[in-house]
């Protein structure tokens, strides 16, 4: 019997180890003996930057910290998976990071679920925190006016056309719309001229994900002069007619075919598409995009193109009616932060604080085609020649809009991209799509909540 | 066996008809089923994949060399390796342990026990995944291989405790009898005589527990976070994500790679004791 | 017993445990970020009420149902049994290929499974290539018809379980009896409705029992084929759990969505166990 139940007692021992396990674990790092540090950010084939950077900076900041460690966790993900997978490992202190890498939208929401360390103590001490601008600022606030994160850049979205489909289409260079009315004019005649060639295509549906919405929705629901979201009184807005409008106006453009095939819409990957393939083969009018659009295209993007700088343009995206201010840009950005249950809350925020240095920030900012939101970066030299477009998108800026930084954000813009996806194939009307937005929107947030001006 | 010999001993022209029909439908339905799984053979040969079935113009390993890397396939599969021999060796023991005393003696709990088991054997995996999540960050257990073996494990459990049962069922008791008259103890009867007699049934139950956690995608997908712990299932899964519309054969040759251990696992055990064994057995009741 | 003491620990924390947790984390508001990330409150029935309100959730019940009926009951047992039946007719040859055949499918991991199967219906896939070898222009299936694609695509990959239980079992049909049957005059259908499908009534109560489970717990290959999409006509409960949970951060709801599946699963063991009392335990 003796050596059997032994057999028995080691699988039972075995059982209880892996929970004794997850407690020592936790304990080393809780001790504040192991002085390694876990960077958690996303890397994908074609958004490499922030990895170069990373490993660039590691060795350096092994170097100045002896003793430590820098473990890089880049995770391999689009941008929707990656924040799953950084949400699922936040909520326990062995798996959480100590810095990591976030989209500002998330922001408000994870500062209010904990896992974002509070560094105004470090912030006061980092005398570098000057050179950041106003708006840089504000993005990493939290709702108590603490700062949470510290961006790496800045970005706005503006319409990117080929000069070639467009000339060939007869319409005069450059091209300013002043109107909705004017993209679909455009768009129609580049479909008569050259029929294999995808006129305007702006994204819709739910596989490009907040792409939907920051580079197609918002910029029309912006334009008509009502909004998502009534920052006055914090309520959500329902049965807006903009809503409607922009709805219809995606419909439009999928129904008549001057967007591309609805099914080839809905793949997350159709952005690849659009940069890898039709653009440069010059089977494709233009599209809303964002200011970031180079680095897929200049020597070391993913999407090698040389040519971009004489083929592409880019243009202001108009108002429904040609309103003032004759323009619509939206804004977002990434940060990076300090994970409240690090052990190493100091050494966390030093390596930030390198990675966001004049130097490193200036080389991210060409890299990765990001508007500077370092003063001393704005003003390099080699920053704004890093691409002809820098001007252009910088000046975005003036018509740019934010997205609501609330917790419910990300519920509702998946409602958001649903109407869209709805629309574009055909499942639903535009009254249909809204109503069923409306009620959605009134479901997550309550109906004391949601407002119709 | 049973109406094809007597098919051709009547060899009446209508069981010739008959014989005609079911082979011709046989063949009809064996090509649906493989035709699916060209695309993935001819794929990965041929650099210049698409989602179309071609003969490649020009059969070439380059696929295979180009995923052929330790980030890529090396690590993820030694990944898999532990977590699905992991989750087979714990479940097997537990699973004996467990079905000797349930088919050996006659005990009130019995009874209820194995409702339980027949119950568990039914519930939908993945509908605990999310509470299972909640469960591993509340005992600190995200992103640790031996749990995930462990989960693993009960969550094959029922099923392998059912099959063992039945098994072990069929070794004759009169046996040990003989073991326990020379004295041995009723756990050292189990080591030295039954196990020995049941290993074929046993490696079915290593085989299938085995296969079911090799391609097991959901459950480290939510449960292991560290890229370098990630098995082949979800490995291939980002890879499909960031390359699968631009690398198809890419795709296809790391998903053959990923696939061959089952198959040659399969294989071997279907060879060694006939396919519908593995399922007489654990069905049986 | 000392001896069950490891399979009770294991089932009793990672299946019991989740279990109840599942019943326990649907009462809260749980969440994966937000201020109830941090501090979950108890919301009693609201993921529940919010749950029967949700229009999309009467649709994910039906679609989960029309998958499980068609893929698994209709699919994968008529054609496993078909198949079984049929083999024990047909040359040594034939049988062999089929029996390969169709286990290959099932052998495969589920995610290549999925790739597979996500290739073959693709607009430009392998389906599409031989309708138009057939002069027919297929649609996009995956876009246009996504239930009919997974239910084709889950009957293609399970089907092979079905066909292995049924010969097993009728490879347990006693000779003499068939034999008799025949003698008697009876011809085919009236043999297999009358002496072998009562024969294996057992097998076919498992058998049903065992993929209709599996079926409803389908998540890897719809996720990959079709994501829910378009818009969530194929968005089963598996489906709407996993996007709630964890896409949208909802804990608490996901969980209630679980705790559902759950329950139908309950539901049906006890249906089948019920069923095989009598010849079994």
């Amino acid at each position: 019997m003796h050596r059997n139940a032994k057999l028995a007692l080691s699988v039972l021992a075995a059982t209880s180890m892996v929970a004794l396990a997850g407690c020592t674990a936790a304990g080393d790092n809780a001790d504040g003996d192991s002085q390694s540090l876990k960077i958690v950010y996303q890397k994908t084939d074609s958004f490499t930057a922030l990895d170069e950077l990373f490993t660039k900076i590691k060795p350096e900041f092994e170097a100045a910290n002896p003793g430590v460690t820098v473990e890089l966790e880049p995770i391999q993900a689009n941008d929707d998976d990656y924040s799953t997978k950084l949400a699922l490992s936040q909520k326990s202190a062995e798996t959480a990071p100590d810095v990591f890498y976030e989209d500002t939208f998330r922001l408000r929401s994870d500062i209010d679920a904990g896992y974002l360390l509070n560094i105004d103590d470090q912030l006061a001490d980092w005398d570098e925190w000057g050179q950041f601008n106003e708006g840089a600022k504000a993005a990493g606030m939290g709702d108590d006016g603490s700062v949470y994160a510290v961006p790496l850049g800045t970005d706005t979205r503006g319409i990117w056309y080929s000069k070639p489909v467009f000339a060939a289409a007869g319409i005069e260079l450059p091209w300013q719309p002043e109107t909705w009315d004017d993209i679909l004019t455009a768009a129609r005649a580049i479909q008569a001229s050259q029929p294999d060639v995808v006129p305007f295509n702006m994204y819709a549906g739910k596989g490009t994900g907040e792409g939907t919405v920051m580079q197609s929705f918002y910029e029309l629901l912006y334009g008509t002069g009502d909004t998502l979201y009534n920052e006055d009184d914090q309520k959500w807005v329902v049965e807006s007619q903009g809503f409607k409008d922009s709805l219809e106006f995606l419909q439009t453009l999928y129904t008549e075919k001057l967007a591309l095939d609805p099914s080839e819409a809905l793949d997350p990957n159709v952005w690849k598409k659009v940069f890898g393939e039709l653009f440069p083969q010059g089977k494709l009018g233009g599209t809303v995009e964002g200011s970031y659009t180079p680095s897929f295209w200049q020597t070391g993007g993913s999407y090698e193109w040389p040519a971009y700088t004489e083929d592409m343009a880019v243009a202001t995206f108009p108002t429904q009616n040609g309103e003032e201010p004759g323009g619509v840009s939206m804004s977002g950005g990434w940060t990076l932060a300090v994970g409240a249950k690090t052990a190493n809350a100091d050494l966390a925020f030093d390596f930030l604080a390198l990675a966001v240095s004049q130097e490193n920030a200036l080389w991210y900012a060409i890299n990765n085609s990001q508007i500077a939101v370092r003063t001393d970066v704005a003003s390099e030299p080699t920053y704004l020649a890093a691409n002809p477009f820098v001007a252009d998108v910088t000046e975005l800026v003036d018509v740019t809009h934010y997205r609501p930084a609330t917790s419910d954000y990300s519920k509702i813009s998946a409602e958001v991209q649903a109407a869209t996806e709805a629309v574009i194939t055909g499942q639903m009307s535009v009254d249909e799509a809204a109503d069923a937005y409306d009620t959605a929107v009134e479901g997550i947030v309550g109906a004391d909540k949601v407002t119709t001006k | 066996m049973t109406v094809s010999t007597l098919a051709s001993s009547v060899a009446s022209p209508r069981k010739a008809t008959a014989a005609i029909l079911a082979n011709t439908v046989l063949i009809v339905i064996a090509l649906c089923f493989l035709l699916p799984l060209a695309w993935l053979v001819l794929a990965s040969l041929d650099v210049k994949a698409t989602y179309q079935t071609q003969i490649p113009e020009q059969l070439s390993l380059a696929n295979f060399a180009a995923v052929f890397n330790p980030e890529l396939t090396f690590l993820p599969l030694w990944n898999s390796l532990l977590l699905s021999g992991g989750a087979a060796v714990v479940t097997v023991l537990a699973s004996v342990l467990a079905a000797y005393p349930l088919s050996r003696y006659t005990m009130r709990f019995n009874k209820p026990f194995m409702y339980g088991v027949l119950f568990g054997t039914c519930l939908p995996i993945t509908a605990i995944m999310v509470p299972v999540y909640s469960l591993f960050v509340r005992l600190n257990l995200l992103d640790s291989i031996p749990a995930t073996i462990f989960f693993m494990a009960a969550t094959s459990l029922p099923m392998a405790i059912w099959m063992t049962k039945n098994f072990m069922d069929s070794v004759p008791v009169s046996l040990e009898e003989a073991a326990w008259v020379d004295g041995a103890s009723a756990m050292n009867a189990l080591r030295r005589i039954v196990v020995p007699l049941m290993r074929p049934g046993l490696s079915v139950v290593f085989i299938f527990v085995f296969i079911q956690a090799w391609g097991n995608f959901f459950v480290p997908f939510v449960l292991l976070l560290s890229p370098s712990k990630q098995p082949a299932a979800v490995s291939i899964y980002s890879f499909f994500g960031q390359y699968g519309a631009i690398a198809y054969g890419q795709l296809a040759a790391f998903s053959v790679l990923y696939s061959v251990p089952v198959i040659l696992l399969y294989v071997l055990v279907s060879r060694g004791m006939g396919g519908s064994f593995t399922m007489s057995g654990a069905i049986k009741g | 017993m000392l001896p069950l003491a490891p399979a009770v620990v294991l089932l009793a924390i990672f299946l019991l445990g989740p279990v109840i947790w599942s019943f326990y984390g649907s009462f809260t508001d749980a969440a994966l970020t937000g201020s109830s990330a941090q501090d979950p409150q108890w919301v009693g029935l609201d993921n529940y009420l919010t749950l029967f309100k949700d229009p999309v959730f009467p649709l994910s019940l039906w679609l989960t149902f029309v998958f499980v009926v068609a893929s698994a009951i209709v699919g994968q047992n008529f054609l496993g049994l078909g198949i079984a039946l049929l083999i024990n007719r047909a040359s040594k040859v034939v049988s062999a290929v089929v029996g390969t055949a169709v286990v290959a499918a099932w052998v495969l991991p589920e995610i290549v499974a999925a790739f597979v199967a996500y290739a073959y219906f693709s607009e430009d896939g392998t389906l599409n290539q031989v309708l138009a070898a057939a002069g027919m222009t297929g649609p996009n299936w995956l876009y246009s018809f996504p239930m009919l694609s997974i239910i084709l695509a889950n009957a293609w990959r399970g089907t092979a379980f079905s066909m292995m239980v049924y010969r097993a079992a009728l490879n347990d049909v006693p000779v003499e009896v068939t034999e008799a049957a025949m003698i008697d005059g009876a011809d085919g259908i009236k043999r297999l409705t009358w002496i072998t499908i009562p024969m294996i009534k057992n097998s076919i109560a498992t058998n049903l029992m065992l993929i209709t489970l599996q079926t409803l717990s389908v998540f890897t290959l719809i996720w990959v084929m079709t994501a829910g999409g378009p818009g969530n006509e194929s968005t089963t409960l598996p489906i709407m759990a996993f996007q709630e949970a964890f896409k949208f951060g909802d804990i608490g709801y996901g969980t209630a969505i679980a705790t559902v599946m759950l329950l139908i699963g309950a539901a049906f063991s006890l249906v089948y166990i019920r069923a095989l009392r009598p010849e079994k335990v």
